[in-house]
């Protein structure tokens, strides 16, 4: 028991990763054929816009920040996204290239108004979120189809039988894996974990917050791309649903809230358990309304274990 | 005086920026200060102020308070769903309803306050856990209609004042009461400033984090009775809005999101900001995407002002 303490403490997605490993094997006795690879597609392709907007949220909480105006990019990005026509090819790299960047300077943003006004990036970033929805709201007023077919047949395209989302899956651990060993993320944590010290130590405030929000606000783009391309429509509300489950994804993946560290792998779980719930819920032929109720439960309890392995070990490591 | 001028107080401005705006679009159209339209700002911004009474506690305490939404809305189902309609049961249902509600804040502070959950963590899954147990009870059907007696509390006039002001005003100094001269109130503010000052200081943490989470669910509670009594009935997704709403009444009020500042008298001028914005919409033709946009600038521009940096840098010229 106090070995797997240890071992949880080091890798803090750990705890999730058991609990989604039990979550798997239940859905698999009562659902055969579960892990075909063609299941393990769409389930991937479900969890997808939460990982994608999961993993911005990862770095801003590492960097002891919170960042709501993911829901507001990810409803503008879908917007855009629904009212493009039908672009040629040169086009549709233009607005793709255009979206992310816009993302990112949005985030940008929003890291100089923290850092200037010195202010809660709670506020800030519901402002900024409210701001979004309602200029996603301009460009299409609801609901709507029109997603460019060609970017949508892109994201239904399985080489291999393996589907664009499990690729996405893999480029982006990768990539983690070399992001979190940067100098850049260095610096994110250390102001996350005590902003004055890090200061003191030439960490640049500004600079950090910057490259967190931005990549945050990078990422929610790149989620909204996502998600249009899966749906082919534009919803210029439907941030409101996916800016809760993205901090509850960071959080049951073991990344605290107070900053300091972040794990993606732990974020990556943590989507992944959310997005499996209703699959449980659906087989226990439970309303689907269990499926909040269970979310919530598993939020708690995450959250009072991590909290309660981290009291037990610090005062192990006291006596 | 000067001073005054140099750096007026965050509550000050608020009411400034209301009245300002207020006389404003009254200018632009006349109708908009005729008393009966008057009338329904006041009342729909009383919802906004009900509720946000327990925002702005658990916010002074440095906490939050996600749960608002779904523990009005729940109280709204439930005074429906229990009374049938009728008048007389609305007397035990009532304070039942507002019971549950504080039960449900004694949760939230019992998770914040010995669990050591965080508050955003905790009200979240709270909220979370409510909706769902809510939708599962209902089915996804709609209650019957509101009792008659609700709907006279909260949509009746007292001649031309709204009845709902007179609960409003009562609710508002007695709280403003409790934040000034009770030791509850001191402690809040203790403990919003400085968790660690205040533990040592010997303020009772643990009881004063719970009283405040039930508190915020008392309120939200009777917020979400008396707007199902305005809307005649209650209706999935009714609390939603009132996340966002009761969190901004707080923040241009010039509450510090981090805690141990502000008080509800500015909650009170921020839920007003609020309405008459959402009033001014119509008279200029704009939609919603515009309403949400003037929401984040009004936000943005009021907790830029009362940003601690920015009042050291007006404060320096008249310091010297």
């Amino acid at each position: 028991m106090n070995a797997f303490v240890t071992l949880a403490r080091r890798h803090l997605w750990l705890p999730p990763l058991l609990v989604l490993v039990v979550l798997g094997i239940a859905i698999g006795i009562m659902r055969p054929g579960t892990f075909a690879i063609d299941q393990i597609n769409i389930k991937v392709a479900a969890a997808m816009t939460l990982i994608l907007i999961a993993t911005g949220e990862t770095i801003v909480v590492s960097r002891g920040g919170i960042d709501l105006s993911v829901g507001g990019i990810l409803s503008l990005t879908t917007a855009i996204c629904a009212t493009r026509g039908d672009p040629g090819l040169a086009e549709s790299i233009f607005w793709i290239g255009f979206v992310l960047v816009l993302g990112a300077l949005v985030g940008v943003l929003n890291s100089v108004i923290i850092t200037i006004g010195k202010l809660q990036p709670f506020v800030v970033t519901l402002a900024t979120w409210s701001i979004l929805e309602g200029c996603a709201l301009m460009v299409l007023p609801a609901e709507s189809s029109g997603v460019p077919d060609s970017w949508v047949a892109v994201e239904h395209v399985t080489p291999l039988g393996i589907g664009v989302p499990i690729m996405l899956l893999g480029i982006l651990v990768s990539l983690w894996a070399w992001f979190s060993r940067t100098r850049i993320y260095n610096a994110i944590r250390a102001a996350g974990s005590n902003e004055r010290s890090a200061y003191l130590n030439r960490v640049s405030v500004l600079g950090t917050n910057a490259w967190a929000y931005g990549l945050s606000g990078f990422f929610a783009a790149a989620a909204g791309l996502y998600f249009s391309t899966q749906t082919g429509a534009g919803h210029p509300t439907v941030g409101t649903q996916y800016v809760l489950p993205a901090i509850a994804a960071v959080v049951i993946g073991g990344t605290s809230l107070l900053g300091g560290r972040g794990t993606l792998m732990g974020t990556i779980v943590g989507a992944f358990i959310l997005t499996l719930i209703g699959d449980v819920v659906f087989l226990l032929k439970l309303q689907s309304y269990w499926q909040w109720v269970m979310s919530g439960f598993i939020l708690m309890l995450v959250v009072i274990l991590t909290g309660l392995t981290e009291s037990r070990s610090s005062s192990g490591s006291g006596s | 005086m000067r001073r005054w001028l140099i750096s007026p107080s965050p509550i000050l401005l608020a009411y400034a920026a209301a009245l300002l705006l207020f006389v404003l679009v009254s200018f632009y159209s006349p109708g908009f200060a005729n008393p009966a339209h008057v009338a329904t700002l006041i009342t729909l911004a009383a919802f906004i102020g009900i509720a946000a009474i327990g925002q702005t506690i658990v916010i002074v305490g440095g906490g939050i308070d996600l749960s608002v939404p779904w523990i009005m809305n729940s109280a709204a189902i439930l005074a429906t769903a229990l009374a049938h309609g009728q008048d007389w049961a609305l007397l035990w249902i009532a304070p039942l309803i507002l019971l549950a509600g504080a039960a449900v804040g004694v949760v939230n502070g019992i998770g914040i306050a010995l669990l050591r959950v965080p508050p955003i963590v905790m009200t979240m899954s709270v909220n979370v856990i409510t909706q769902g147990l809510l939708l599962i009870a209902t089915r996804g059907f709609p209650p019957p209609l509101a009792p008659k007696a609700l709907t006279a509390v909260a949509a009746g006039k007292i001649g031309p004042f709204p009845v709902i002001l007179l609960v409003w005003i009562i609710l508002a100094v007695a709280i403003v009461v409790v934040e000034r001269r009770t030791s509850f109130g001191r402690y809040l503010y203790a403990l919003g400033s400085n968790r660690t000052v205040a533990t040592l200081s010997g303020v009772p943490v643990a009881r004063t984090t719970i009283a405040a989470y039930a508190i915020s669910g008392t309120t939200a509670a009777l917020a979400g009775i008396l707007l199902c009594g305005y809307s005649r009935q209650a209706y999935l997704g009714m609390g939603d809005p009132y996340l966002f709403t009761t969190i901004a009444a707080v923040a241009i009020g010039g509450a510090s999101i981090l805690g141990g500042t502000g008080s509800y008298l500015g909650t009170v001028a921020g839920a007003l900001v609020l309405i008459i914005l959402t009033g001014v919409l119509p008279i200029l033709k704009l939609d919603v995407g515009a309403l949400k946009i003037i929401y984040g600038l009004v936000i943005l521009v009021t907790v830029f002002i009362s940003a601690p940096s920015l009042r050291e840098l007006m404060r320096r010229p008249g310091s010297k």
